[in-house]
């Protein structure tokens, strides 16, 4: 019985491959690693999208179609610090002031339980305060000095902006066309904010006996946020110096770190405020998630306007002089080439050695976290069932909002991972949001392994109908090349999943429910 | 109608007029009973009368909109689940709701409130379910039925719970798993407080000093559970043939 289950997975995984390389037999052998290795890549980023998205959709329920989005806005995060370090720090004090108030919700949902209003009141209020934050985060936002970027430099001549950040040439900082007010105002005014704001919500979802715990261990975070803040509004011009001295290597590594977070910090921003009063609702959680993609996409024409921007390698993955494109490793490590000979063939090393890295890093470490430890445990449980790990003493909330900002953090790390290899434009999270969820069908859509060898199989099969295209396929027992259109590769990875759900409505690992 | 309790008697929990929902639906229309400290508490009732929901209610998994509930004198009712468990409440639900995903072990392991509440348990739960040690490694699905109610049970022993609430243990076991059933419910009621709900009226019986009886959602009888097993009629009127 147990055989028969797995082989037809087994059996369709084996069809796939035939295909591919039944259609790959006139192919060189070069061409044929090196499509298989971009596949690797293309698959490893489709993959940081997938497995958040699978995770979140396991343990939480809520298919995340803002997902893409967090990609986009990682890679936008990260070309920003990696492009203009001093935008970077001019902007934290306000997004961590902006943290800090919302890390106060606890306070104010004691103090809205102190109110004797009527419901409705409390209600009114609660919506009163939080249009008044939002007006009042719309005046002080664009009147914070941030230094800005000539965003026609870019448009012009996307390369461009490497070589000055290179020779610490700074690029004019430009300003909107507000009267500036002083940082330490606006961050003052920002807190306000995002304290009106969680107020607001305390009051609206207010409930009747809830127990507070008003101990100082609460305001660790809120102590935390400020410090931080503060570090970055007094020490501004120091840590801009510093980003800016460091070499492009340093800085992609920080971009990377600070994209990632990012994601953590808006997932988690997103399932404590929009997401968790949705829980019981499916449909509205879709509209939600739909809309705020919709939103994010503009906000970052808004913010980034709308040339497609690239996002330059670092130094270590750029080199061209001595020895390169290296034929050996030795060569590879002294001169950091772009390109590795490989069977005659040029692999580039940033986009068909290292990401493929990355993407089987981050599987083998989310499935340790996974398997072996406890949070994990827990999340495997409450896949199956979260309220019954509530019901063990577990708060099983804390561990949604965690997996929910993990995800977007992946998320963000996939897309400031792949812009150098696939370049920023505003579409470009709802095309890999596709991929993924094309990915996800074809895996399993709450099996974690499933999220992997889906994206695997995605990315493979993009690769090889984009080589199709160019040297046709030969068609067995005749002289017919077949020589697919570029429209074949969005519609390839379609017909693979409609492939696999005809055979295996669950996907290739999914579970049978 | 009030919930006649012995002045001087110990009581772990008591409900005082409580409604709950579930969704939409008022489930519990009023329901009170007191629960004596070291005893074993059986809810009797139909099918569909509000016996499960009135054990959803006291860990908050259904709403409680009106009335009071008293853990220790202490009102629990509208706090999140995780922390009325925190409390010391063990929860064995109705179809077990084992994770399948986690061994036999993890199942154990995810239960513990702090570290090494299982390590100090260990021995005292494979001495009751010595079926559990030697599939410890096995998947929580791969175990029959019996033994993944008691499997059940074990997890809401891993922390120091002082109530236990334990939701149709028998349901759908043979009897000689039953008998093994008992005994391990009795051998745990020396170290904490039971409520029980159980459709199996010989089994209560066997168990259980106290019962409650609950139709339509509402707390209609209770006493010790030597004189109800006398009243043949009351059985029949309120549990169908027993």
């Amino acid at each position: 019985m147990k055989l028969k289950k797995n082989l037809r997975p087994a059996a369709v995984l084996a069809g796939i491959f035939l295909f591919l390389f039944v259609a790959a037999r006139g192919m060189d052998p070069k061409d044929l690693l090196i499509t298989t290795l971009r596949g690797f890549s293309t698959g490893s980023v489709t993959f940081l999208v997938a497995a958040g998205f699978s995770l979140i959709f396991g343990l939480l329920d809520v298919l995340n179609l803002a997902h893409g989005t967090l990609y986009m806005i990682g890679a936008y995060v990260g070309w920003t610090v990696y492009v203009r370090p001093d935008t970077f720090v001019d902007i934290m004090p306000l997004i961590l002031f902006l943290m800090a108030g919302f890390s106060l919700r606890f306070l104010w949902d004691a103090l809205s339980d102190r109110l004797n209003w009527s419901p409705t009141t409390i209600k009114i209020v609660g919506w009163v305060l939080v249009i008044i934050a939002i007006a009042l985060a719309l005046f002080i936002v664009p009147r914070y000095p941030i230094a800005g970027w000539a965003l026609d430099d870019y448009a012009q001549s996307p390369t461009s902006y490497s070589f000055m950040v290179e020779q610490g040439t700074r690029l004019p900082a430009i300003h909107l066309d507000f009267e500036e007010i002083s940082a330490p105002v606006a961050v003052i005014g920002l807190l306000l904010v995002s304290s009106m704001v969680s107020f607001g919500l305390a009051l609206i979802r207010k409930q009747a006996n809830q127990q507070h715990d008003l101990s100082p261990k609460k305001w660790i975070t809120f102590i935390i946020l400020v410090v931080l803040s503060l570090f970055f509004l007094l020490l501004n011009t120091t840590l801009t110096n510093f980003l800016f001295s460091l070499n492009s290597n340093w800085l992609f590594l920080i971009a990377v770190i600070i994209a990632a977070l990012s994601g953590v910090g808006l997932g988690a921003l997103m399932e404590t405020t929009l997401i968790q009063p949705l829980y019981s609702r499916p449909i509205y959680q879709l509209m939600l998630t739909l809309g705020m993609s919709t939103i994010g996409v503009q906000l970052v024409r808004v913010i980034w306007g709308m040339p497609e921007f690239v996002l330059s390698k670092p130094t270590l993955f750029r080199g061209t002089g001595g020895a390169c494109p290296a034929s050996n490793l030795a060569d590879l490590f002294e001169y950091n080439c772009t390109t590795i000979m490989v069977l005659g063939g040029r692999v580039r090393v940033y986009d068909e050695i290292f990401l493929p890295i990355v993407g089987i890093v981050v599987l083998v470490g989310v499935w340790l976290v996974l398997k072996k430890s406890r949070i994990g445990m827990v999340i495997r449980a409450g896949v199956q069932d979260s309220s019954m790990v509530e019901t063990l003493g577990i708060n099983v909330r804390r561990v949604f909002t965690l997996v929910f900002a993990l995800g977007a953090g992946l998320a963000a790390l996939g897309g400031v991972l792949g812009a150098p290899s696939n370049g920023l434009s505003t579409g470009m999270g709802e095309k890999l949001l596709l991929n993924a969820l094309i990915a996800l069908a074809v895996g399993g859509l709450t099996s974690y392994p499933g999220a992997a060898l889906g994206s695997l199989l995605v990315g493979l099969i993009q690769q090889f109908m984009i080589k199709y295209g160019q040297i046709g396929i030969p068609i067995p027992f005749t002289d017919i090349l077949f020589k697919p259109t570029p429209a074949i590769v969005p519609a390839s990875t379609m017909l693979l999943m409609v492939i696999v759900l005809l055979i295996l409505p669950n996907g290739l690992l999914g579970k049978q429910e | 109608m009030n919930s006649t309790s012995d002045p001087g008697m110990d009581a772990i929990l008591e409900l005082k007029n409580v409604h709950a929902y579930i969704g939409q639906y008022h489930i519990l229309q009023d329901v009170n009973f007191v629960v004596p400290r070291g005893s074993i508490t059986t809810l009797l009732g139909r099918n569909g009368a509000g016996k499960t929901t009135t054990l959803k209610s006291i860990l908050n998994n259904a709403t409680v909109r009106e009335g009071k509930i008293l853990l220790n004198n202490k009102e629990i009712q509208g706090l999140p689940p995780y922390e009325i468990a925190q409390m010391g409440i063990g929860f064995v639900p109705e179809h077990r709701a084992i994770f399948r995903a986690l061994s036999v072990e993890e199942n154990l392991r995810i239960a513990e409130r702090k570290k090494g509440d299982l390590d100090k348990k260990r021995a005292f739960i494979f001495e009751l379910f010595p079926d559990l040690k030697r599939f410890l490694h096995l998947r929580g699905t791969d175990l029959s039925g019996g033994q993944q109610q008691m499997l059940a049970i074990a997890r809401a022993m891993v922390p120091d719970n002082e109530l236990m609430l334990i939701d149709e243990p028998s349901e759908g076991l043979a009897p000689v798993v039953i008998e093994q059933l008992i005994e391990a419910i009795s051998e745990l009621s020396k170290t904490s407080t039971v409520i029980l709900v159980e459709q199996n009226f010989l089994v209560a019986s066997k168990l259980a000093q106290y019962f409650v009886i609950i139709e339509e959602g509402k707390s209609v009888d209770h006493g010790l559970m030597v004189d109800l097993q006398q009243d043949k009629e009351k059985i029949h009127h309120y549990l169908g043939a027993a």
